[in-house]
C-alpha cells in the first residue's frame, strides 16, 4: 500500500473518563502509534470531545500543520460532527478525519487490558492507514423551492398546510375525496373534553379554501413525484376524470413534501364471534357516530335500546389481525359510554375491554367519570374474544354477549340490545402506491416508517418527505397536529435558508467505465440513479444518495466510486488492521 | 353456563348502602391492605367485582361479606373512593334480606318508613295487648304479687312467647343461609365429620369475637376500643335476653333485690348502656371511616336501644323506691319498646349475632373440605378430566 508520504498525521486517544482508559492502556497505544511514519505526534486526554480537548486538536493543527487528523474515541456516531467542526474551525477539510472507535468496539466489549489494547492499537493503525488516503471534499448546496406538496387533506394536512401557507409560501394540498376533513370529518364529539369535531374542521376548511396561498385539488392524487429535495416535480391527476383539454395532469414544483393520509378503519367482518354483518344490530364505532350526528340512537328495528354493549379492541392487539394499540378507541369508547347515557340516562352500558389505556390529558379524569356514571367495566382476556349470540325470544334483549370475565373469572353473559365495536385503525389500502410514489418505506403493518422514531417523528430516510399523523402510526388529535405542525417547522426552517447542504459523500459515475447496464438503477434505495437515454449511461443526483455503497459493490464495471468510501481507503483499512507488529516495525524503519 | 350480568342489580344495592362500589376498577388496593382476606376468601376485591356484575345469584352463596369485620382500611386506601368497607356492609344487610324467607327485611332496609310504620305498629299492639291485660285482672298500685297489673309469670309466658317467634325466624333464616352457602354455593364434597371437626368455632367465636379484635390491628383506635365495647355490649345483651327468658320472675320479685340474679342484669346494663352511647357518639361525630356512613337502620338500632336500656333502668329503680304505678308505667313503655325492637331482629342488621358466628363455621368447614379436595386431586392427577 502506497502511503502518501507528505502527510502529517495527529492522533488523539480519548480516555472517556474512565470508559476507555479502564480497560485500554491509552498510554500504550500513544506510544505504539507516535513511532509511525507520518505520524507527527499522539496525544491522550481525558475528554477529547470536552472544549478543551477540541481546542488542543485546533491548537494542534495550527502550529504542527498536521495535515490529517485520527481521532480514537467512541462511535463516529456520537462525535464525529465535533471532531470535523475542531477540523473546520483550524482551516483544514472536515473530511481529513478518521475516527477509531475504541470504546463501543473494544473497552466496553472487552475485559482483557493487554488484549484490548493490543485491538485498540490495531484499530488505531487501521484508521490511520486510511487517513492517509483521504481527499478532501467540498459539501454541495441546491436551492430550495419554497412550495410545498401536502398529500390528505385530514386535520394533518390542513394544519401543516396552513402553518405553511400563512408563513407565506405555497402549499398544494391534495385530497382524494370531494371534500375535507378526513377521518376527523366523521366524528361528532371528541374525548375526553367533548369538544364538537366539526367546531376543529369548519374553522380550518373555510380558511383553506379562503387562502390565497393553498391550491386545493379535491378528488386528485399524486401519480408522479421526481426530483430531490428542494427541487421536487409533482403531477397531480383527477381521480375518476377523463382526460380532457380542462382536464390535464397539472404538474407542480415544489420543495419539500408532506404525506398526511390518515388511515382506514379495521373491516369488523373479519372477526367472526362478532357476527358483524349478520346480526343487524352490531354496528362499528363509525356508525354509531352517523347516528350521533343524526341525534337519535337506535337499533335497526327504530327502538331506543336498554343496554348497549361496547366492545374494545376489534382488529388490534391481537396476533391475527393488528398486534398494535389503537390508541383512541378507548378513549371513544369512553365518550360515547356518555353520549348514549346522556341521550337516554335509563339506558345500561356495558363497556368490554382488554386494558383501560387512559393515558392521555384529561383521559384518567374522563374514565373516573364515566364509572360514576355507572358504565359496567368488563375485562376479557386478549386471544378469548367475546361472543355474541342471538338471545331467545323470552329474554328482555337483543342480544347475549358470551365472555370469560378476566377479573372474576366468572363466564357470563351480557344482555345488549345494541353492540358497539371499536374498530381499530389501520394503514389505508392504497398507502403502499403513495409509499412508492414518493419513496419512502412502510413497516410491517404499512404504516410510514420515521427516519429515527424517538428524534426524527416527522422526517423520513427520503429527504424532503415528511410524515405526519395517523398514516405514521395510530394516534389521536393533538398528537397528530403536533405532528403536522412539527413537520410545517422543518420546512419552514428549511426554506428560511433558501438552501440546502448535501453531503459531500455521496458516490459517483465513472462514464467512460460505465456500460449502461442499468444494475444500479433498480438496486438504489434512494431513487438516487437515473439513466441518461442520450448518453446511455447511469447518473447520480447527489442530493438524493446517501453514499451508502450498494451502487459501488454491484457495478460490474466497477465504474462507480463512493466519495469518502474508495475501495483504496477501504482496503487500507482493512489492511491495517490485520497488521503484524513485525511489517509495522519494518514500515517505521523504511 | 353462562351467568347472566344483571347491570340493575348495583341500583338495588344502593338502597343497602353501597353508593360507591361503581367506582371500583379492581386494583386490588383492599384486599392486600385487608387483615382477613386470604387465598381461600378474597374480598373485598372479589365480592366488589361480583356486585357490579350483579351477580345475586353467586353473592347469596358466599361467605366473603361475613368474614369482614370494617376495619375501614380498604376504603382509606381505596384510590378511586369506591369505599369497599360500606359495600361490604352494604352486602351484609343484603345477605340478611336474602336469608330472609319473608321478604319483611328487604322492605325494612329499602324503606325506613316501612321499617318505622311496622314499629309502630307493633308497638301500640303490644301497648294495648299491655293495658288491656293489666287492667282487666290487676291494679295499676300494684307491682308485684297479687293482682299485680303485669305480674310476673304472665311476663315469663310473655318473653317466652316473643322469644320463640324470635328463635323460629332465626333458625329458619340461619337453615337458608346454611343451604345457601353450603349446597347451592359449595361445588365441592363435604364431609359430615368436618361439621364436627370446627363446631368449636360457633362458641368460641360467639364469645370471643376473636376475628373483630384482628381488625384492631389495623385501626387508630387505641385499646382496641371498638372491639372491646361491642363485646361488653354484645355480651350484656346475650346475658339480659336469658335473663329476661328464664330469670324474669326473680328479677320480677321484690320489693328485696335478689343478688345472685340481679348481679348479672347490672354488669349487663353497664355494658349495653355504655355501648350504647359509644355507638351513638360514633356515629354522630362520624370519627372512623366506619361510622361515616349510618344507614336508616343503624340508627334505629341504636335509638331503640338506648331507650329500652333507659326504661329498664327507670323502670327498675321506680320498683325497688317503692313508686309503684309509676313503675308498671315505664314497665309497659319498657315493653312497648322491647318487643318491635326484639321482633325487627331477624329482619335487621342484628341478626349478624347469629350469622357471624355461622359464617366462621361455615368458612373453616369449607376451607377444610377444598384443602381435602386439592389433597385428592394432587394425589390422583390422572383421574382429573
Amino acid at each position: 500500500m502506497e502511503a502518501r508520504k507528505n502527510c502529517r498525521i495527529g492522533v488523539y486517544i480519548c480516555m472517556c473518563g474512565t470508559n476507555i482508559a479502564k480497560i485500554v492502556d491509552v498510554e500504550a497505544v500513544a506510544r505504539f502509534v507516535s513511532g509511525l511514519p507520518n505520524v507527527v505526534l499522539a496525544r491522550t486526554y481525558k475528554y477529547m470531545c470536552s472544549n478543551p480537548g477540541q481546542e488542543m486538536i485546533t491548537q494542534d493543527i495550527k502550529e504542527n500543520q498536521l495535515s490529517r487528523v485520527v481521532v480514537a474515541a467512541c462511535s463516529p456516531n456520537m462525535h464525529e460532527r465535533t471532531f470535523r467542526s475542531a477540523l473546520r474551525s483550524a482551516g483544514l477539510n472536515q473530511y481529513l478525519l478518521e475516527m477509531a472507535n475504541i470504546r463501543e468496539q473494544c473497552s466496553w466489549v472487552h475485559k482483557d487490558t493487554k488484549e484490548a489494547t493490543e485491538k485498540a492499537m490495531a484499530l488505531v493503525y487501521a484508521a490511520i492507514c486510511r487517513v492517509e488516503l483521504h481527499d478532501a471534499l467540498e459539501s454541495m448546496s441546491v436551492d430550495m423551492c419554497p412550495n410545498t406538496l401536502v398529500i390528505g387533506g385530514g386535520i394533518a394536512g390542513m394544519t401543516a398546510a396552513l402553518e405553511l401557507a400563512d408563513a407565506g409560501n405555497s402549499v398544494h394540498l391534495v385530497e382524494k375525496n370531494n371534500h375535507l376533513g378526513g377521518n376527523l370529518a366523521r366524528v361528532d364529539l371528541t374525548a375526553p373534553y367533548l369538544y364538537s369535531a366539526r367546531d376543529l374542521l369548519t374553522e380550518r376548511i373555510t380558511r383553506i379554501m379562503d387562502h390565497k396561498k393553498v391550491h386545493v385539488y379535491l378528488e386528485s392524487k399524486v401519480t408522479e413525484l421526481t426530483g430531490y429535495i428542494g427541487n421536487f416535480k409533482a403531477t397531480i391527476r383527477l381521480i375518476n376524470g377523463k382526460p380532457s383539454e380542462e382536464n390535464k395532469p397539472v404538474e407542480v414544483e415544489i420543495g419539500n413534501v408532506v404525506v398526511s393520509t390518515g388511515y382506514k378503519e379495521f373491516d369488523a367482518s373479519r372477526i367472526i364471534h362478532y357476527g358483524y354483518g349478520k346480526l343487524p344490530n352490531v354496528i362499528t364505532s363509525f356508525e354509531l357516530e352517523k347516528m350521533i350526528r343524526a341525534g337519535r340512537i337506535e337499533t335497526k328495528e327504530g327502538k331506543i335500546p336498554r343496554y348497549v354493549a361496547i366492545i374494545h379492541c376489534v382488529g388490534s392487539r391481537s396476533q391475527e389481525f393488528h398486534t398494535y394499540c389503537s390508541r383512541v378507541c378507548c378513549m371513544t369508547a369512553l365518550k360515547y359510554a356518555s353520549e348514549i347515557k346522556s341521550a337516554n340516562p335509563a339506558c345500561y352500558i356495558s363497556d368490554i375491554y382488554i386494558d383501560m389505556h387512559a393515558f392521555g390529558k384529561g383521559h384518567e379524569d374522563f374514565y373516573r367519570q364515566s364509572s360514576e356514571a355507572k358504565t359496567l367495566f368488563l375485562m376479557y382476556e386478549k386471544d378469548d374474544r367475546p361472543v355474541i349470540h342471538k338471545a331467545s325470544p323470552k329474554d328482555d334483549c337483543e342480544m347475549l354477549i358470551e365472555v370469560n370475565e378476566k377479573l372474576s373469572r366468572e363466564l357470563i353473559e351480557i344482555p345488549a340490545d345494541l353492540v358497539v365495536l371499536m374498530v381499530g385503525m389501520e394503514a389505508r389500502e392504497d398507502s403502499h402506491e403513495i409509499a412508492r410514489i414518493v419513496n419512502i418505506s412502510q413497516d410491517k403493518d404499512g404504516w410510514f416508517i420515521e427516519s429515527h422514531p424517538k428524534l426524527e417523528p416527522v422526517a423520513t430516510t427520503t429527504d424532503g418527505i415528511f410524515i405526519a399523523g395517523t398514516c405514521v402510526a395510530p394516534k389521536d388529535i393533538p398528537d397528530t397536529v403536533a405532528q403536522a405542525r412539527a413537520a410545517a417547522a422543518r420546512i419552514l426552517a428549511r426554506i428560511a435558508k433558501g438552501k440546502i447542504e448535501v453531503d459531500a459523500v455521496y458516490s459517483e459515475v465513472n462514464e467512460e467505465k460505465c456500460s449502461g447496464c442499468r444494475f444500479c438503477n433498480q438496486l438504489c434505495p434512494y431513487s438516487a440513479i437515473e439513466f441518461n437515454e442520450e448518453t446511455r449511461h447511469s447518473y447520480i443526483i447527489s442530493a438524493l444518495c446517501k453514499g451508502c455503497g450498494v451502487c459501488v459493490a454491484a457495478c460490474p464495471s466497477s465504474a462507480i466510486k463512493g466519495r469518502h468510501f474508495t475501495d483504496q481507503q477501504i482496503l487500507a483499512q482493512v489492511d491495517g488492521l490485520f497488521y503484524e507488529i513485525e511489517d509495522v516495525k519494518q514500515k517505521t524503519l523504511g | 353456563m353462562a351467568i347472566r350480568v344483571n347491570p340493575r342489580f348495583i341500583d338495588d344495592l344502593e338502597r343497602f348502602g353501597a353508593e360507591d362500589v361503581k367506582m371500583c376498577y379492581q386494583c386490588g388496593d383492599c384486599s392486600t391492605v385487608c387483615p382477613h382476606a386470604d387465598d381461600v376468601y378474597k374480598f373485598p376485591r372479589k365480592s366488589m367485582r361480583l356486585l357490579q356484575m350483579g351477580l345475586a345469584r353467586k353473592i347469596e352463596t358466599t361467605l366473603e361479606p361475613w368474614l369482614c369485620y370494617y376495619c375501614g382500611q380498604c376504603s382509606t386506601q381505596c384510590p378511586r373512593e369506591a369505599d369497599p368497607g360500606e359495600t361490604m356492609m352494604s352486602l351484609r344487610r343484603w345477605l340478611i334480606s336474602r336469608y330472609d324467607f319473608t321478604g319483611i327485611a328487604r322492605q325494612f332496609f329499602k324503606s325506613r318508613i316501612t321499617e318505622v310504620l311496622a314499629i309502630f305498629l307493633i308497638a301500640l299492639l303490644t301497648g294495648i295487648f299491655l293495658l288491656y291485660y293489666g287492667f282487666s285482672g290487676g291494679s295499676i298500685h300494684i307491682y308485684d304479687g297479687e293482682g299485680a297489673f303485669l305480674p310476673s309469670p304472665f311476663i315469663h309466658k310473655f318473653d317466652l312467647t316473643v322469644g320463640s317467634i324470635l328463635a323460629i325466624f332465626l333458625v329458619i333464616n340461619a337453615i337458608r343461609m346454611w343451604y345457601l352457602v353450603m349446597i347451592k354455593g359449595t361445588k365441592f364434597a363435604v364431609p359430615w365429620w368436618l361439621y364436627l371437626k370446627e363446631l368449636y368455632q360457633l362458641p368460641w367465636h360467639f364469645f370471643t369475637q376473636k376475628r373483630y379484635s384482628e381488625c384492631e390491628k389495623k385501626r387508630e383506635h387505641p385499646f382496641f376500643m371498638p372491639w372491646f365495647i361491642h363485646l361488653g355490649l354484645m355480651l350484656g345483651y346475650v346475658t339480659m335476653l336469658v335473663l329476661v327468658m328464664v330469670f324474669v320472675e326473680q328479677l320480677q320479685s321484690g320489693p328485696a333485690i335478689q343478688w345472685s340474679v340481679h348481679i348479672f342484669g347490672y354488669l349487663a346494663s353497664i355494658g349495653l348502656i355504655a355501648g350504647t352511647i359509644y355507638f351513638i357518639r360514633n356515629r354522630v361525630k362520624k370519627n372512623y371511616v366506619q361510622y361515616k356512613k349510618s344507614h336508616g337502620t343503624d340508627w334505629v338500632f341504636v335509638i331503640l336501644l338506648f331507650l329500652i336500656v333507659l326504661t329498664g333502668i327507670t323502670q327498675h329503680v321506680f320498683h325497688r323506691t317503692g313508686l309503684y304505678e309509676w313503675a308498671n308505667i315505664t314497665y309497659v313503655i319498657h315493653l312497648i319498646c322491647v318487643v318491635p325492637w326484639l321482633l325487627r331482629m331477624p329482619f335487621s342488621k342484628w341478626a349478624h349475632l347469629i350469622y357471624r358466628p355461622l359464617a366462621m363455621y361455615l368458612a373453616a368447614i369449607r376451607r377444610d373440605a377444598l384443602a381435602l379436595q386439592e389433597k385428592l386431586i394432587y394425589s390422583y392427577p390422572i383421574n382429573i378430566k
